[in-house]
Order: structure tokens, then sequence, then C-alpha cells
């Protein structure tokens, strides 16, 4: 185990200059050949969220979740997941899109996974404007704490490499497993609290219980921390969160040192 | 590395392949007690091999298909991973093995080359060092600043020779690729391929022309059934290869 970890952190730290420029080079690829280009991605979150937001006035005419403005409460759920949820999905099968490279060029598989979720992000870094600009609009800004939104990117991100890791690897090699894991993650946002907030599952202890067993939900309470609510993270739930991160970390260091002699052969 | 003047050390080299039939038997293999045998269907392909390469010797490997040529060069080339045994390297490795792969469809010519120097480990100087070579060896005129998904397979197969080719590698691994391009091109890819002989490259080299392995090899390495059936003088390995395609020929 641990040599497998020492192995993955080393190719990482290796190879860190390489994560950045190819990040940069996958960041730009699909919108190449379009006249938006990135925008393309900007507006098809904003629609998507616009969506959102007519669809939360139109069943219950606006109002307040959680003590905050239902719109912002859109605004600070959705942005990081979209982020959360485009990198599950091509982070997914970044493994395998390298496969006509792995077959020819000697490389450092382990890096795949971050270089696509590092592109994903720098992408992105302008959807969490949107997120300042709803704030702002309505009257929220005075709330945000800048240390606390840094923190929780910084999960976000962590947390994402840390799950890429070992699904790449197993999505590389077993479309069964790939196939199920798309289920799970199209049912995944219906079970976080993105839409409905926690008064609506409010005197159901288990439930709450349940829904907070994913550690994506403590970014999503996170973002509303730093942006609306304020108040530094449960001691409890970060210590979970954590955990979380480095059981996921050290079990895909250990897949992919396993499986990375056996890409090639097997995909 | 047991001499210094090797380039390449392969000992006792075993490479087997993993076989499943559905998908998830992959989980039982990475999970389970049970030995290899009993969850994965192995296919041998080399069986205990062991092989020196002398700094710039030129081997030629010849065999059937599915011998196990490919599967050496890509051990060798660091691709692929033995089972047993180990293979020792010396040096930076330039591999011609599909060439065409790892060029992204969008880019034009020019940033391929960026693009593929950057996945094998150059930095963009070493690349600029080496464009006017490229621009000028592969001679593909407008088509090197279009997009690469206009490019015929030739000149893909040209742009990745060039880069394989100019980014000076010290072991030159070639599988069967000297067929590419057009006749001036196949010219030009012999001429640059004798001049880095010349100054003192190790060449593995793996084809089905006869002819190409005289001009080229001074060893020829004949793998039959994963094994080394002979290994030294060209003209008595090209003879022993022929004689047992004739033979089983007549045996059909």
């Amino acid at each position: 185990m641990l040599e497998a970890l020492k192995f993955v952190l080393n190719e990482h730290i290796e190879n860190r200059k390489l994560i950045f420029k190819l990040a940069i080079v996958n960041m730009n690829k699909q919108t190449m050949r379009t006249s938006l280009g990135v925008l393309w991605l900007y507006l098809h979150d904003f629609v998507y969220f616009s969506v959102f937001v007519m669809f939360r006035i139109l069943m219950s005419g606006g109002g307040e979740i959680d003590g905050m403005h239902s719109v912002v409460f859109l605004v600070t759920g959705t942005i990081p997941w979209f982020f959360m949820q485009e990198a599950l999905n091509v982070g997914a099968g970044s493994i395998k899109s390298y496969k006509s490279i792995l077959k020819s060029i000697k490389f450092p598989i382990t890096i795949i996974p971050t270089v696509e979720v590092t592109g994903i992000f720098l992408k992105r870094i302008f959807t969490f404007l949107f997120i300042f600009g709803v704030c702002g609009y309505f009257g929220y800004l005075h709330c945000f704490n800048p240390l606390l939104f840094v923190y929780y990117v910084f999960c976000m991100l962590i947390l994402m490499y840390a799950v890429l890791m070992t699904v790449s690897a197993f999505a590389a090699v077993s479309s069964d497993f790939h196939q199920l894991y798309t289920v799970v993650l199209r049912v995944l946002m219906f079970t976080l609290p993105i839409m409905w907030g926690y008064k609506h599952i409010s005197g159901h202890k288990i439930i709450e219980a349940v829904v907070r067993i994913d550690p994506m939900v403590y970014i999503l309470n996170g973002f509303r921390n730093a942006f609306v609510v304020g108040g530094a993270p449960s001691l409890v739930y970060s210590i979970y969160f954590w955990l979380c991160v480095i059981v996921f970390f050290t079990f895909g260091s250990f897949i992919q040192f396993k499986l990375r002699k056996y890409y090639a052969d097997l995909m | 590395m047991q001499n210094s003047a090797n380039a390449i050390e392969v000992r006792n080299l075993t490479k087997e392949f993993y076989i499943f039939e559905k998908d998830y038997q992959i989980f039982r293999w990475l999970f389970s007690h049970k030995s290899r045998e009993q969850t994965a269907f192995l296919k041998v392909a080399l069986d205990d091999i062991t092989l020196d390469v002398k700094k710039q010797e030129m081997v030629g490997v010849i065999g059937k298909n599915g011998a196990g040529k490919s599967t050496l060069m890509k051990l060798v080339a660091g691709i692929t991973f033995p089972t047993y045994g180990s293979v020792e390297t010396e040096g930076r490795i330039g591999s011609l093995i599909n060439l065409s792969a790892g060029f992204n469809p969008d880019f034009t010519g020019r940033k391929n080359l960026y693009y593929k120097g950057m996945l094998m480990g150059m930095s963009n100087e070493d690349i600029d060092n080496i464009l006017d070579d490229i621009i000028d060896f592969v001679d593909l005129g407008e088509y090197f600043d279009l997009p690469f998904r206009m490019y015929s397979s030739g000149m893909g197969a040209r742009l990745g020779f060039a880069l394989a080719v100019f980014s000076n590698p010290d072991i030159l691994i070639v599988d069967e690729v000297f067929s590419v391009g057009d006749k001036n091109f196949q010219a030009k890819s012999k001429a640059k391929t004798m001049e880095l002989f010349n100054a003192g490259k190790t060449v593995l080299f793996s084809s089905h022309s006869d002819d190409q392995i005289r001009n080229f090899c001074n060893r020829v390495v004949y793998i039959k059934d994963g094994k080394i059936a002979f290994n030294g003088d060209v003209e008595t390995g090209l003879e022993m290869y022929s004689e047992d395609v004739a033979r089983q020929g007549k045996k059909k």
C-alpha cells in the first residue's frame, strides 16, 4: 500500500509541469473548432441554472430555502456541482481516452485523471464568478468569507483527484463498471442538497445522516457556508471528509499501481 | 546492466497476456486470492527470452505474424511490462511503433509536434531546436500547417517517424514501419536510419522484408512461437526462417 502511494505521489511530483501543460492543452481541445470557444460552456451552465431557478419559482414561488434566498441557495449548489459532475463524468473515461498513446508511448499513467480534472477546473474557473454575481445581486456579498471559499475549492479538487484515481482505472479495464458508474452518477444529483434544502428533510434524522455520507455534501454545505452562512466547518464532519479522501486516495493509488503494468494489454 | 558494452539486456523474459471473456472477471483477478491461472486465461507470448544488444549494433528481428516480435519491441520500449524476467536499457529510447498514435486530429502538424513531443517528455525548446530539420525531412508543404485530420495515413506516419528519429534517441526501436510513405520517403527514412547508425546509435529492427534486414542489420534474431530459434549471422538466420516457411507451406 505504502509503496503504491509513494509511487503515485512521486509520479505526480516528477511530472508536475507536464500535468499543468497537458491540462491547458486539454482545456481547449473540445471547444477549439467552435466560434465561442469556452464561452459555450458558460452558456450551457447559465441556461441549465436558469431552468433550475424557473422550476423552483413555478413549484413554490421562489421564497427562502434554509434561511437564504432560493436563487442564492441554487447558485451555491449548482455551480460546484456542475464542476464535479463534469469531472466525474469525463474523468472516468480519461485513461480510456489515452488508449492509443498508452499503447505506443511510454507515459506516466497515474497522472492522467489528475490532468483531466485540472483541465476541467481551469476551464470552469470563471463559473465561480457567477456565484459572486448572484450573491451580489441579492445583497449577500458582505457574508462572503474568502478563506472558507479557498478551503472548500481545495477540498473539492482533492476529492475529485482521489475519487477519479480509482474510477478511471476501473472504467479503463471494465466497461461493465463504467456503465454502472454512469447510472449511479445520474441518480447522485438528486440525493445531494442542490435543489432541496435541509428544511425539507428536517425531522428525519436518519435521512439527513444518510445524505451526509456522501463527501460531496460536505463541499456543497461548505460553499453555502463560505458565501452566506459563515462559521467554521464542523470538526467531526471535516474529519470524516478527510478520512474519506485519504481512503479514496490510498485505495486509488493501490489500484493504479497494480494496474499500470496491464493497461496497454487489457485495453 | 551486467555488461557496460550492452545497450539492451533482456534476461529470462516471459510475457503472458491475460484474456478475460467478460469484463467483470477482471475484478476477480484483481481481488481474489486465487492464483492467476484460476481467474484468467493466460496466453504466453514470449517464453524465457534472453538477449543482449551491444551499443551501436543493428539487430534485426524476424519471425511469423504473432510470433512475438512486436511484443518484444514493446517490452524493450517500456510500453508494456514483463510478467517474469527483466528488460534493462541504457539511454533514451525512440520507439517507431504505431507512428501516428498520439497526434490530435484537430491540431495542425506543427502543433502536433509540440503536443506529441510533450507526451514523449520533450520540452518546447527541444522541439524548437529540431523543428527546421523535421519540416525539411517530412516535406509536407502546406499540409504542415493544416489540421492533422486532413492528412493521409502516410503523411501522419511520416510526421511520427520524423519526430521519433530527430528526437535524438540512443536506442531506436523500429517495428515494421519502413513500409510507410511513398518511395521517395522510404528512401529518405532509410538514409536517415543509416545516418543514425553511423552516429553510433543502437537499433532494434523488425521487418518482413529480407532485403531491408540485409541492408541494415549486422545480426538477426529469429523468434519462433515466443522463443528465440536463432541468434547470429544474418544470412543463416534468413535462410532458416525461409526454410521453416517453406516446410510449413508443404505441410498444408
